[in-house]
């Protein structure tokens, strides 16, 4: 949806009611009751309207309520619909004022021409008495407001309230923009920077492995470490780079959303981690998982980062994981539970942070971006993940995915 | 007695051309590598053009996907439209992961897809193995005799 256009003004010459031009210019000195809304143009002040009306004394009525109330207004009058297309494409509108019954056209029609242009210009329906249906339908129809002929006195006032809520709406509107924009070129970012950061780097890395390869002890002892730090700096920044790549990648091509058995994504999961599994002696038990919408190879992803750091953060004992599903109202809650190290207070929701990590490389590998894909991926859901823990005592990582109406298969 | 197995490889990365050039020389193959920098260049090559009028006939392409002047898509489809060269078999070896230039290349008539690996021990080993299937184990057609 486009806002009113900011180029053009209503023209005050362009009435297109003969008579229209009888009634005095649509302009005023400033009225004494109330100020302007500061919605209205800066440089003018005028607030620029189009009436939709066929008869001029009810043209010069609304003005002079307007007038009355400090509203100094221009505007435009349109009896047909296609003059009132006409106009709308050519001029900006604070606020249109339509008669509802015209000869040729219903003043509603004014709504469904805006929606069509893109354009968002409040309709208040200024009216003879209508059926209190007929006042329903048009508001839901989008009128903002239904205003009777014989009490023009509400008019200033309907008129302030539509535009501040026009402005409110179209301000919501433009943050939203921004953020989607924003988070598309963020996004983007991402993707070229750590697609082609990969090129030279692979050059880096390659041919320090080479050097090391071809001198190592050829040199002394200093340039042995010191190729040996720059094959592993290389090697690092590539895992990174590739995580990276990883992580921007979640949901770059939308979400392929189906019926999906969780306990299939839960075996999908276990079966990449069976070396882990094995090697650590981990028992993961799981109750009967639920079947819900969502990208399966995805919620795979999620189950096998968070059994995946239970098995690698675990503490002297084997791991021991509990893999469970609730219902709470609208939502599935899943419980991934361990028998592991534990997090600090502090750090429950930091560890959520892209490459946030708690130990040194040494104590254990990994480049912090496991959880920072759950999350992205739960996010992508609609859903949340958290987790409770206490040093020493395990943690229990849990995740909620709101339910969707299951898709036909 | 079999000739030198010839490869042209198209990369505009004197890196991987040395990296690779360098594998292959001291594998057991005895291959010889002879690199172009872009995709004109490797038509020229292909059709013994202008300084290439006594160039080699190929038996193994080498092709980078991101080539300047003429990509190696389109170097890949003159090829395989091309009846007198159109047996070479043609190997992409690129650093792009991406299932668009996958598909493409196999639609293109790419005989196989390699990525670049990033460390030396398996470039080192993709670049043996892949000369090694082309030039040793699979069986080609004959090159026509001029």
């Amino acid at each position: 949806m486009r806002g009113p256009r900011q180029a053009t003004g209503p023209s005050q010459t362009s009435f297109s009611v003969s008579a229209a031009r009888a009634i005095a210019p649509a302009t005023v000195a400033k009225g004494a009751c109330g100020g302007l809304p500061e919605e209205l143009d800066n440089a003018t002040k005028k607030l620029r309207a189009l009436i939709v009306e066929d008869e001029p004394a009810d043209v010069e009525l609304a003005l002079c309520a307007l007038r009355r109330a400090g509203l100094d207004a221009v505007c435009d009058v349109a009896q047909t619909a296609e003059r009132f297309t006409d106009l709308v494409r050519k001029n900006a509108y604070d606020v249109i004022l339509a008669d509802y019954k015209l000869p040729n056209w219903n003043g509603m029609e004014s709504v469904e021409i805006l929606r069509q242009e893109g354009l968002d210009v409040p309709v208040i329906l200024v009216s003879g008495a209508l059926g209190e249906l007929t006042v329903v339908e048009c508001i839901k129809q989008g009128a903002a407001d239904y205003i009777l002929k014989d009490h023009l006195a509400r008019l200033p006032e309907s008129v302030r309230r539509a535009m501040r809520e026009t402005k409110l709406r179209q301000d919501h509107r433009q943050s939203q923009d921004d953020l989607a924009r924003s988070n598309r070129d963020l996004e983007q970012f991402a993707y070229v920077a750590s697609h082609d950061l990969q090129e030279p780097l692979r050059m880096v890395a390659t041919y320090t492995q080479l050097l090391a390869e071809r001198y190592r002890g050829k040199l002394d002892s200093d340039a042995d470490r010191y190729i040996h730090y720059t094959v592993d700096g290389a090697l690092r920044m590539q895992k990174l780079v590739q995580d990276l790549l990883a992580f921007s990648r979640v949901g770059r091509h939308g979400l392929a959303l189906q019926n999906s058995d969780c306990n299939l994504a839960l075996q999908v999961a276990l079966k990449n981690l069976e070396a882990a599994i094995q090697e650590s002696g981990a028992i993961v038990e799981h109750a009967q998982l639920p079947v819900l919408v969502a990208d399966s190879s995805q919620l795979a992803q999620v189950f096998q980062n968070l059994i995946g750091n239970a098995i690698k953060f675990r503490g002297s004992e084997p791991p021991l994981i509990r893999v469970s599903a609730e219902l709470s109202g609208k939502e599935w809650v899943f419980s991934v539970a361990d028998n592991g190290i534990g997090i600090a207070a502090e750090h429950v929701e930091s560890v959520f942070v892209v490459f946030r990590r708690l130990h040194t490389h040494a104590e254990y590998p990994g480049n912090g971006i496991g959880l920072s894909i759950c999350k992205k991926i739960l996010e992508q859901h609609g859903g949340r993940i958290w987790v409770e823990s206490k040093i020493g005592h395990g943690s229990t990582f849990r995740f909620a995915v709101p339910i969707k109406p299951t898709t036909k298969q | 007695m079999k000739n030198t197995p010839e490869i042209l490889m198209v990369d505009d990365n004197p890196a991987d051309i040395d990296l690779t050039s360098e594998v292959l020389a001291q594998s057991e193959g005895h291959f010889h590598v002879n690199a172009v920098n872009d995709g004109v260049e490797a038509i020229s090559f292909l059709r013994r053009q202008g300084k290439y009028a006594r160039a080699p006939a190929p038996d193994l392409v080498v092709l980078d996907l991101n080539l300047p002047r003429v990509d190696g898509c389109e170097v890949l489809s003159n090829i395989k439209s091309d009846p007198a060269l159109a047996r070479i078999p043609v190997v992409i070896f690129t650093t792009s992961q991406a299932d668009s230039d996958v598909s493409r290349s196999y639609k293109l008539g790419a005989n196989c897809y390699l990525r670049k690996p990033g460390n030396l021990q398996e470039f080192v080993a993709v670049v043996q193995s892949m000369a090694e299937f082309w030039l040793g184990f699979a069986t080609l057609p004959q090159k026509e005799k001029k």
